[in-house]
């Protein structure tokens, strides 16, 4: 099962690229199909383990332990509504897209699944390919600037973090990459070099995640990418930024997250409330959805690093959950601009009107993505500001002020294409199209409503964490509810 | 399952409900989901009523209902349960009570609307997460239900949203709501922080035992005053309340009146043993709820909108609850919900009824005389009057005496108590002077009814006025569960209190002091009363009419706080996002693209070497090797 | 027995011989000899020395020799490719100046 979540939407990506139409697109359907039951059986699979490059030490591990059974499952359920958009909606070149989304996949369970460090930049880097080249073949006007500017920044993080990652080891003295052995040595490095490292790796992370100022690249992204919003959804990188810090750099370079982790705890407050703010302003449909997920972000940030158990396990979990909300929305705006043709959410309105499912639909995730309880993105948020706050009450406050413009611009957006006088009537939802939302919605409500599970999938990693984190200094960390 | 439990499926009823209305409405035939809506309520209602006997007979003081595990975390636990107790049966009785009968009138008044059952989907919905919220045994499930319920208060003012007006109304109910909910959930962060727990019980049970110090406290009780503020229309958040009149009468009389209002005054009483340890945190709620039972009393002087009239009354009466809340009186605080929700639904469905008899008509001035052709709607509306204006043997005026007496007795909130006690004698003389207003107004007088109107009027149908009726009788009945302890049996006081064991404590006069308190509050109505009598009735609203000065203008500005918060909050943060947002884009975005631009000037040095000549990128091969080479030679080898 | 220097020495003038070529010569046929002619000074370093280290054991005998053939391999691949490229070069623009060819250059 470990394998299989990457190999099989890899070889099928393979496949699907040399496919005519047609069968490339029963093919990629096939193949989330396939990889949404495999990925369900994920926890509790048995890892993976193989020499990879002896020289370096570098081994080719898989395990599932952890968010990676929650983030892979949530990921692959919005795939197949994806896949099954994409192939109806983009006729140009269907087949290149398909492969590229599978592959995206695939790169994306490598970095979620992988357990050593060389093993997991492979996957890093490999994810840019697919989602420079969606953005770069089937975006919008100004493609190449948006993709030369993601580029520009994807590289340039990585780069730094590269050198980070080939240094880690020699420094330390680690027997191998993977992570149970550089767990057990990096501990013991200077907490100046263990700043130096952390430094070069967040800077990579950070660029995904994305941190204010590294999010430049995130809005012409978004703006950019195909108008059917599919590649948004799957092609933007940034839920692998959170998941990095929170996988790697946190818990390889613990001391470093100790001294510094003050300074990204406030980028990320900074980052979610600005990112709301902003969001309240925006008429364009896409740009308004790139600064709510930079909210989202933002908050993901806030709870990786409150570096408190109960804030890293609500940050993986939102990073989760705002992939459906997210997504859904990405989705939602793609079907919106097939029926009138624009993204400015100034030229619609009373859509409730002439859509009132569609508009029903549209709202249900609104409240999801502003964190309206018992639907998925709550339990990630509650927790992830509650953790911050047990460890830095005044950030975590700041960031939690975001939830005031969250409400704001999620009222604002549903008046603005749904309220008031009816400009235009459109088409009511297709029922191929109310399919494309029902996975996500079924998802949305059982993460909203029993998150216990995933929290403790989640929670099998982020305690390993907390216990690298406590060993830094003698004052352990303030772990939630715990006096 | 016992009969209390049976309590418990009262949310999934109604959720129930909402569910088939909202998937399947558009199938049915019109009155159907009107009586599928009201038939779940109706069964919640039953269900609350087993439970209420069951109670009552009962040796402990509530029954606990573990639902399922919400998440974990390291050692925190969050587990979502039902606290089934005197206090939450109360309030499922009045909102599954009084719900059901506004259920039932709106089948009348929804009569032909195009949006028959989204309306009955999102009332049902709002039952559902309104119960939540009174039965939550954990602050975290209170909010679960306290956002599910602003979520329903947003879609049913904005329910005719084809109208820029109500859907403005409705945004700016709920972004004030998510100010109060902040508050919430700092006040929810603050008591993990204190207590590690978010279960109510075991918060209660720990702050009593003196687990955690006072400031604490009294900071988690403001935070939660925040939170209640907002909820329940309170200074500094009471601006929305006004605007969501723009949603359909019974929601108005069902949400912004009789249930979803007060729980901002049930979670200070939910969490009394918190409130009842920190006097400060006390004194702020009984502060903010007197100030702004005065302004809201004040601000109901000038309206013209039949229905704004009783949204400042609201706004004002539960300022009076939170006084009562904030002086340590929680029965007393819970009492006034309880004879308010009958009052007050009535005095707006009796307002639907008139605007429904004149054809959407919301002006008084353009009513009057009404009285002749709608009786019922008369004498239900005249019974809800007197009631809350605090007369004699009618509801309103057990409760709100109790108020009054606990605040001049009570030992919590220190020295300040004789002024916010004269402060609610002044609000109590002007609500009985504008309630007389709006009473006289429309059903007595002069008509002033436009053709149109008058063409239109009649008594309204038998399934809203039946509603009217059974209101106006508990308008008159609710009272006698709480009469005034000195003298009576209180069986209210009693009932709350098994499930609300705070410690504060009252003074007791004399029993000739508290029968001149209660005869200072009769006099507070009949003053009121009288004074209206005679602008209105005697003058012919003259008094009123020629005063056209600035103090008239605030009161229907409703004290001004749109105008302040306009510069103030709207404006600067929108100013504050317009601001970051060119900054983004301008400053952020382009400095990092000149950033890329440096990138470029270093690759026009770097283009430099790159001739095209593929004999001189050999040259540079040998030349890097040789250096290599070099290298590896002065440093002694390879091995 | 030859000492080893020799053929060290050898293998380095015909090396510098073929960089030289490299260098200097603008004919792409001329340059295309002179890389053969600096793998041919790599691939006699390399059986010098296998010959050299087989004296000590057998193991490492083989090593040096393998990487010969290795080379070899390449470089037969390298000729067939590298001359089809000049065939359909000279066809193009009739001529074999590499010089000519810098069109990559921006």
């Amino acid at each position: 099962m470990t394998l299989a979540v990457i190999l099989i939407p890899f070889l099928v990506a393979l496949l699907v690229i040399f496919s005519p139409r047609g069968m490339a697109y029963a093919l990629a359907l096939l193949s989330t199909f396939a990889t949404f039951i495999c990925s369900l059986f994920l926890a509790g699979s048995s890892p993976l383990s193989r020499q990879w490059i002896p020289g370096f030490g570098s081994y080719f591990e898989l395990s599932s332990v952890g968010a990676a059974s929650v983030l892979i499952p949530v990921a692959a359920l919005v795939m197949i509504p994806t896949v099954y958009y994409a192939g109806y909606k983009v006729v140009e070149r269907t087949s290149g897209l398909l492969a590229l989304l599978l592959a995206m996949q695939a790169g994306l369970n490598g970095i979620f699944l992988a357990k050593d460090l060389l093993l997991f930049y492979v996957f890093w880097e490999a994810t840019l390919i697919p989602s420079v080249l969606m953005l770069g073949i089937w975006g919008r006007e100004e493609r190449r600037q948006a993709a030369l500017k993601y580029l520009i920044y994807a590289v340039a993080g990585s780069f730094l973090m590269l050198i980070s990652i080939l240094a880690i080891k020699p420094l330390s003295g680690a027997v191998s990459y993977r992570i149970t052995d550089l767990m057990a040595t990096t501990p013991n490095l200077a907490t100046a070099t263990q700043i130096w490292l952390f430094i070069g790796m967040a800077i990579g992370m950070a660029v995904k995640l994305p941190l204010w100022p590294l999010h430049g690249w995130l809005i012409d992204f978004n703006e950019q990418n195909h108008v059917s919003g599919v590649a948004d959804v799957a092609g933007t990188l940034y839920k692998v930024g959170g998941f990095g810090f929170f996988a790697w750099a946190l818990p390889l370079l613990p001391a470093a997250a100790q001294s510094i982790g003050l300074l990204f705890l406030i980028l990320s407050a900074i980052t979610a409330l600005y990112a709301a703010l902003i969001a309240t302003t925006q008429t364009h449909l896409k740009r308004f959805l790139a600064y709510t997920s930079l909210a989202h972000m933002g908050i993901v940030g806030v709870g990786v690093f409150g570096l408190n158990i109960a804030g890293l396990n609500g940050a993986v979990f939102l990073l989760a959950a705002q992939m459906l909300s997210t997504g859904g929305l990405f989705l939602i705006s793609g079907m919106l601009y097939e029926r009138k043709g624009d993204f400015d959410m100034t030229a619609y309105g009373g859509l409730s009107k002439s859509a009132p499912a569609l508009a029903a639909l549209s709202l249900f995730i609104l409240f999801t993505s502003i964190g309206v309880p018992g639907l998925a993105n709550f339990p990630g948020e509650f927790m992830s500001l509650m953790g911050a706050f047990q460890t830095y009450p005044w950030v975590a406050a700041l960031a939690t002020l975001s939830v005031i413009a969250a409400g704001v611009y999620g009222v604002n957006a549903y008046q603005r294409l749904f309220q008031g006088e009816q400009k235009e009537a459109i088409r009511e939802i297709r029922s191929a199209e109310f399919l494309v939302l029902v996975p996500l919605l079924a998802g949305i409500l059982w993460l909203g409503l029993f998150p216990s599970q995933s929290f403790e999938h989640i929670d099998e990693q982020s305690s390993l964490l907390t216990q690298q984190l406590e060993q830094v200094d003698a004052t352990p960390v303030k772990l939630a509810g715990g006096n | 399952m016992s009969a209390v439990e049976l309590a418990a499926l009262a949310p999934a009823l109604a959720l129930l409900g909402a569910l088939i209305n909202g998937l399947f409405g558009r199938a049915l035939k019109e009155p159907l989901p009107g009586y599928l809506a009201s038939a779940t309520v109706g069964l919640g209602f039953l269900f609350s009523l087993f439970a209420f006997f069951a109670l009552q007979s009962m040796e402990e003081p509530s029954v606990h209902i573990a639902l399922w595990d919400y998440l974990k975390a390291g050692n925190f636990d969050l587990s979502l349960g039902f606290t089934i107790d005197t206090l939450s049966v109360t309030m499922m009785l009045i909102i599954t009570g009084v719900g059901f009968l506004i259920h039932l009138y709106s089948i009348a008044y929804m009569h032909g609307d195009s949006g028959f059952s989204r309306y009955f989907s999102f009332l049902n919905l709002f039952v559902a997460a309104m119960l939540i919220l009174v039965l939550a045994d954990s602050f975290f499930l209170m909010f679960i239900g306290w956002e599910g319920v602003g979520v329903c208060s947003y879609l049913l003012i904005s329910f005719w949203y084809t109208e820029r007006a109500n859907a403005d109304a409705a945004r700016k109910a709920f972004i004030t709501n998510r100010v109060g909910d902040v508050g919430f959930l700092l006040a929810m962060f603050l008591t993990v922080f204190a207590f590690g727990t978010l279960n109510i019980h075991e918060v209660n049970e720990l702050a009593l035992a003196g687990a955690v110090s006072g400031g604490l406290i009294t900071v988690i009780g403001l935070f939660y005053l925040l939170a209640a503020t907002g909820k329940s229309a309170q200074l500094p958040l009471q601006v929305w309340l006004p605007d969501a009149m723009a949603g359909p009468t019974p929601v108005s009389a069902l949400i912004h009146a009789a249930t979803m209002v007060t729980a901002g005054v049930y979670l200070i009483a939910r969490a009394g043993p918190l409130f009842a340890l920190s006097p400060v945190a006390s004194t702020w709620v009984a502060w903010i709820g007197a100030l702004t039972a005065i302004i809201a009393a004040f601000a109901a002087f000038a309206q013209t909108d039949i229905k704004k009239i009783l949204a400042f009354s609201t706004i004002s009466q539960l300022g009076y609850m939170f006084v009562a809340v904030g002086a340590g009186a929680y029965w007393v605080g819970i009492f006034h919900v309880f004879t308010h929700a009958f009052f007050k639904a009535l005095l707006f469905l009796g307002s639907g009824s008139v605007i429904h008899a004149l054809g959407g008509e919301q002006d008084i001035r353009k009513m009057g005389g009404l009285h002749k052709h709608m009786k019922v709607t008369s004498f239900t509306s005249l019974i809800a009057t007197l009631a809350i204006a605090g007369v004699p043997f009618f509801a309103g005026f057990f409760s709100k005496d109790a108020i009054l007496a606990h605040v001049f007795n009570s030992e919590l909130i220190g020295g300040s108590k004789y002024l916010l006690y004269v402060l609610l004698l002044v609000t109590a003389v002007m609500t009985a002077f504008y309630m007389f207003r709006w009473y006289f107004q429309i059903f007595r007088g002069e008509e002033r009814l436009s053709e149109e109107a008058r063409a239109h009027v009649h008594e309204s149908p038998a399934l809203m006025t039946v509603p009217l009726m059974i209101l106006a009788f508990f308008s008159v009945a609710a009272g006698y569960f709480g009469l005034p302890e000195f003298a009576f049996p209180n069986v209210f006081s009693h009932w709350i209190e098994r499930s609300v064991e705070a410690p504060v404590s009252f003074g007791h006069p004399s029993v000739g002091l508290e029968w001149f308190l209660i005869l200072l509050s009769v006099a507070a109505a009949a003053l009121g009363l009288g004074i209206g009598y005679w602008v209105y009735a005697m003058r012919k609203g003259e008094p009123a009419r020629g005063d056209t000065g600035a103090l008239r203008n605030l009161s229907a500005s409703g004290a001004g706080f749109d105008a302040l918060y306009r510069p103030l909050f709207i404006r600067s943060s929108e100013g504050l996002a317009s601001g970051l947002s060119s900054l983004d884009s301008n400053v952020v975005n382009k400095g990092v693209s000149q950033g890329a631009g440096s990138v470029g000037l270093l690759a026009n040095v770097v283009r430099w070497l790159q001739t095209g000549y593929a004999r001189q990128y050999a040259l540079f091969m040998f030349i890097g090797v040789a250096i290599l080479a070099l290298v590896v030679a002065l440093n002694g080898g390879l091995s | 027995m030859v000492p080893t220097e020799y053929y060290i020495a050898l293998s380095s003038i015909i090396f510098v011989i073929g960089a030289v070529g490299v260098l200097t010569r603008r004919s792409a046929i001329m340059v295309f000899l002179s890389v053969e002619l600096m793998l041919n000074a790599a691939n006699l370093a390399l059986v010098a020395f296998a010959r050299q280290w087989s004296v000590a054991g057998a193991a490492t005998a083989l090593n040096g020799q393998a990487a010969v053939f290795i080379i070899l391999a390449i470089a037969a691949a390298e000729v067939a490719v590298g001359l089809g490229i000049l065939v359909a070069i000279f066809r193009y623009r009739s001529s074999t100046d590499i010089d000519a060819l810098s069109e990559v250059r921006l």
